[in-house]
């Protein structure tokens, strides 16, 4: 499931290095894959390259400066790495990176920091934190011309420029091949503890959670899956201060009292679980099943899912971000018909539907992102032209070629 | 500062130029009077001014696109403007060009209260977002000082910053979707009215957003929309040096807590407010800080103990804690007022805002004392400390010959200082022309060139709001075929502005 054809992997030590290599490439027009360790290289459209570039060896800590919330590592430091650093002085990547080793069958210790900015991919906590993006405050990077670049800076308000920053983030390494970023981090919370309780319909929940969600009770994550017993519940994830976290468990005791049956997980127990959900563990992937993420409005979200459920196109599936994204497989049987009808339907409903796992070849013809207009498709273009000339880096890896 | 040189031929078909975009916005929305032009001239920064060539309001997304594709064809700049509260000169007009006004595009048309996210048109002022939504318990969450009048259109050019940013963060993290027309006319969808709408795309709503005015005009955002904090409460905290003060700020945030606002005040502003607000501050006081919490009741009373505490362990003399709604309002009044309250003791003043690393804050602001001392011109500091984001007020006297270059040097001193510490020249004010040429001290021309490179991508003719950020024009042409190394750029000594 990963980049195919390539044979041989460079694996630079230095921003210098990574110049030279591109340098060389542009000269000849030879495409690279780029990634960090490749962890979670099935992400995207398979790229056609016969070399790697392979930023992993970058792993330094430049600086973590807790008193200022800013840390600027090396791409290839590891999520672990970093988070345990930060750890060490209360504080963590609020954007709560997902690593999805068990979805690609890969080593998620070996999952870095740069390809957490490259794929910009959030966890659960996305609805009370925010983004990826929301904390890149500065990047550097090589273009596909072999220009070393910086962009942004370290502080946390900062307008001088065109935020390039959180251009590159989220762009695949389709823009540049970022050397290192510079982090917004923030004080973890002292408390957390989750309530789980059984589940409504769709339609119930997801009202539950707009009620919960319309008062400032900082939840930091309110899910829906079926558990290990197969039975269905809710998860609500609240986080603060010890006695903040009291106060507020009170107002929702209150709110929720009418469902029954709730259970309350204490810190630990409560890191675990979430740490579950943020890796897709409750979707229980088989190898052979395809796996989507689907972004839309939470108030859509239960006419969808059954829709698509009786369409054969969701196997299972759990919902996050209070409601605006859903997680499911779909059955290997006939991906190409299946992803062409899934992507159909989630077009219809105002939807995005991301293939975070198929076949390279499904993934080669439908793409893994959702298409985007004409327009923006060729802006797009016209940007990717604007740091890569010659389209060496990952060329194809977010955009199907016409 | 100067301006490119404007195109005479295009001044001289302005009359041609105003029928055909009457044409499109009808005949009472082009400007073209001089009297009515006049209060065009300039935005925040009056130090600038330029009559533009034509004021036009479109009242439709179609009319902007419209007004482009006509301008764009004739080769007529554009320069787009909400309120004109510009602190960078973001929005001065060209002689050459049209300046698009964004008044008439001043709709809230969609509040979706279960998703929590308002569509707005880019003329709605920031504080009537809230307004719309505040009887839901919602509000829109960056709060510029200037939100009354300054517009979400304008926010969202200049990503705005404000005193709540240190907790809810900036502009730019509060958009979801945005729709923009390109100088060509050709409208762009970029992310969506949803949470995630914009995932698996490249980020050009990301980078549009404090683009100010250069990449594309934006004719309806979507932003998210927050819970109203349960409450909040204010500490003021007095110090006896400014040292103490700056440190007390890392020392907040290094226990663990995210004030919703942490706000520095000097002496002299301290002395100027007090004549306003008829309150006497403690002799002893060099600087104060304001801290305010917010969150559940709980939450805030238990934050407050804890600052209260921190703040004490770093030498407070004094601390004064809100306990109603109305005295939140009271010590905020001071920081409030602190801006007119400078304005009365001096003819005029100049303020920047470049930020810093917060543990850089003493050393910049000694640095800002000796300046002050070199160029013989007084200045008092009042600035988002929770940030890092100064705000020096340097007092002068335009009517003095050289003052206002005294002030406009010492200004660039303290910014290339802010550079210098680790920082960047602005932090919510945006570039425009005030800081412009001094891009080159914060970039090389290499970081520069890729940014320009990005400008090539939306409006290759360098028609939209041209002259501002970059120290040169660009040079799309010749882009694709320079290659620069190690900062050393083929036709280094062209001309600058």
């Amino acid at each position: 499931m990963t980049d195919t054809q390539t044979t041989a992997s460079m694996r630079p030590a230095t921003t210098q290095d990574v110049a030279d290599i591109l340098m060389d490439a542009a000269s000849r027009g030879e495409p690279l894959v780029v990634r960090g360790n490749g962890t979670r290289a099935g992400l995207g459209n398979p790229v056609a390259a016969t070399r790697v570039l392979e930023l992993g060896g970058l792993d330094q800590i430049d600086f973590y400066d807790p008193d200022d919330l800013v840390i600027r590592a090396g791409v290839g430091a590891t999520l672990d790495e970093v988070e345990q650093v930060l750890a060490q002085k209360g504080q963590y990547l609020p954007f709560e990176p997902p690593r999805y080793a068990g979805l690609y069958g890969t080593n998620g210790a070996r999952s870095t920091l740069g390809g957490a900015v490259s794929t910009a991919l959030s966890g659960p906590r996305r609805i009370l934190t925010g983004a990826a993006r929301d904390f890149v405050l500065g990047v550097e990077g090589v273009n596909g011309q072999g220009d070393v670049f910086k962009a942004g800076g370290r502080t946390m308000k900062n307008v001088t420029g065109y935020d390039i920053s959180k251009l590159v983030t989220g762009a695949n390494g389709t823009l540049a091949a970022l050397t290192t970023v510079t982090l917004k981090v923030l004080p973890a919370p002292r408390a957390e503890v989750t309530l789980v309780l059984p589940a409504a319909t769709l339609e119930e929940d997801v009202a539950l959670f707009a009620r919960m969600r319309a008062l400032p009770l900082g939840l930091g994550g309110l899910a829906r899956r079926v558990n290990a017993s197969g039975l269905c519940e809710l998860l609500v994830r609240v986080e603060g201060t010890v006695p903040g976290v009291a106060g507020n468990q009170q107002v929702l005791n209150g709110m929720l009292a009418t469902r029954g049956g709730m259970v309350v997980l204490e810190q630990e127990q409560s890191r675990a679980l979430w740490a579950g959900v943020r890796e897709l563990d409750c979707l229980n992937a088989k190898p052979d099943e395809l796996v989507w993420r689907v972004n839309l409005p939470a108030t859509t979200m239960p006419a969808f899912v059954e829709q698509a459920r009786s369409a054969g196109c969701i196997n299972r599936f759990f919902v996050d971000w209070a409601g605006g994204v859903v997680f499911s497989t779909m059955r290997g049987v006939q991906p190409e018909v299946d992803t062409l009808r899934y992507r159909k339907m989630a077009e219809k409903a105002g939807a995005r539907a991301t293939l975070l796992r198929a076949p390279d070849a499904v993934r080669a013809q439908f793409g893994a992102f959702p298409p985007v207009s004409a327009g923006v498709a060729a802006l797009a273009a016209r940007t990717r032209t604007a740091f890569d000339p010659a389209g060496i880096l990952n060329p194809g890896r977010m955009t199907v070629q016409a | 500062m100067q301006m490119p040189e404007p195109n005479q031929t295009i001044i001289s078909q302005r009359d041609a130029l105003a029928q055909g975009l009457r044409q499109i916005v009808g005949k009472d929305w082009v400007i073209s009077d001089d009297a009515q032009r006049r209060p065009y001239q300039c935005d925040g920064i009056t130090a600038y001014m330029a009559m533009p060539l034509l004021v036009v309001l479109p009242g439709s997304a179609q009319e902007v696109q419209a007004v482009l594709r006509f301008c764009n064809e004739k080769g007529v700049k554009i320069v787009p403007r909400g309120s004109g509260t510009s602190l960078s000169g973001g929005a001065l007009p060209l002689e050459d060009g049209v300046l698009l006004v964004t008044s008439r595009l001043c709709n809230v048309l969609a509040v979706d209260e279960h998703n929590r996210v308002a569509r707005v048109q880019p003329g709605v002022p920031n504080i009537k977002i809230t307004e719309a939504v505040s009887h839901l318990g919602l509000c829109y969450m960056p709060d510029p000082s200037s939100q009354l009048i300054s517009t979400i259109g304008g926010n969202v050019a200049e990503n705005a910053g404000g005193v709540h940013c240190l907790k809810y963060g900036v502009t730019a993290n509060h958009i979801l979707g945005i729709q923009a027309v390109l100088m060509t006319g050709e409208m762009v969808e970029l992310g969506g009215a949803y949470l995630g709408a914009a995932e698996g795309e490249l980020d050009l709503m990301g980078v549009l957003t404090g683009s100010e005015g250069l990449l594309a005009v934006v004719t309806e955002i979507a932003v998210r929309l927050e819970p109203v904090p349960e409450v909040a409460r204010v500490i003021s905290m007095s110090f006896a040096s400014v040292e103490e003060a700056c440190e007390c700020v890392g020392a907040i945030i290094g226990v663990g807590i995210i004030p919703a606002g942490l706000e520095f005040m000097d002496r002299k502003v301290l002395d100027a407010v007090s004549v306003l607000i008829k309150e006497k501050f403690d002799d002893r006081t060099a600087a104060l800080l304001l801290c305010e919490l917010d969150g559940t009741a709980v939450e805030v009373d238990a934050l407050v103990g804890v600052v209260s505490d921190v703040a004490r362990g770093q030498g407070a003399i004094e601390l004064k804690v809100s306990t109603t709604e109305e005295e939140r309002q009271r010590i905020w009044s001071s920081r409030k007022l602190a801006f007119s309250a400078i304005g009365k003791l001096c003819p005029d003043y100049y303020c920047t805002d470049g930020t810093i690393p917060r543990n850089k804050l003493p050393e910049v602001l000694n640095k800002m004392a000796d300046m002050s001392k070199k160029y013989g011109l007084d200045y008092a500091n009042c600035f988002h400390a929770g940030d890092g984001n100064l705000h020096p007020i340097i007092m002068y006297d335009a009517a003095k010959p050289g003052d206002l270059e005294k002030a406009e040097e010492f200004g660039a001193d303290v910014l290339i200082a802010c550079v210098d510490a680790g920082g960047v020249l602005s932090g919510e004010h945006g570039i425009g022309v005030e800081k412009r040429d001094l891009m080159t001290h914060q970039f090389t021309e290499v970081d520069l060139q890729q940014q320009q490179m990005v400008k090539c991508a939306f409006d290759p003719k360098d028609l939209l709001n041209p002259g501002k950020m970059f120290p040169t024009l660009c040079r799309c042409a010749e882009f694709g075929r320079m290659h620069v190394h190690n900062g050393n750029l083929r036709f280094a000594d062209i001309p600058r502005f």
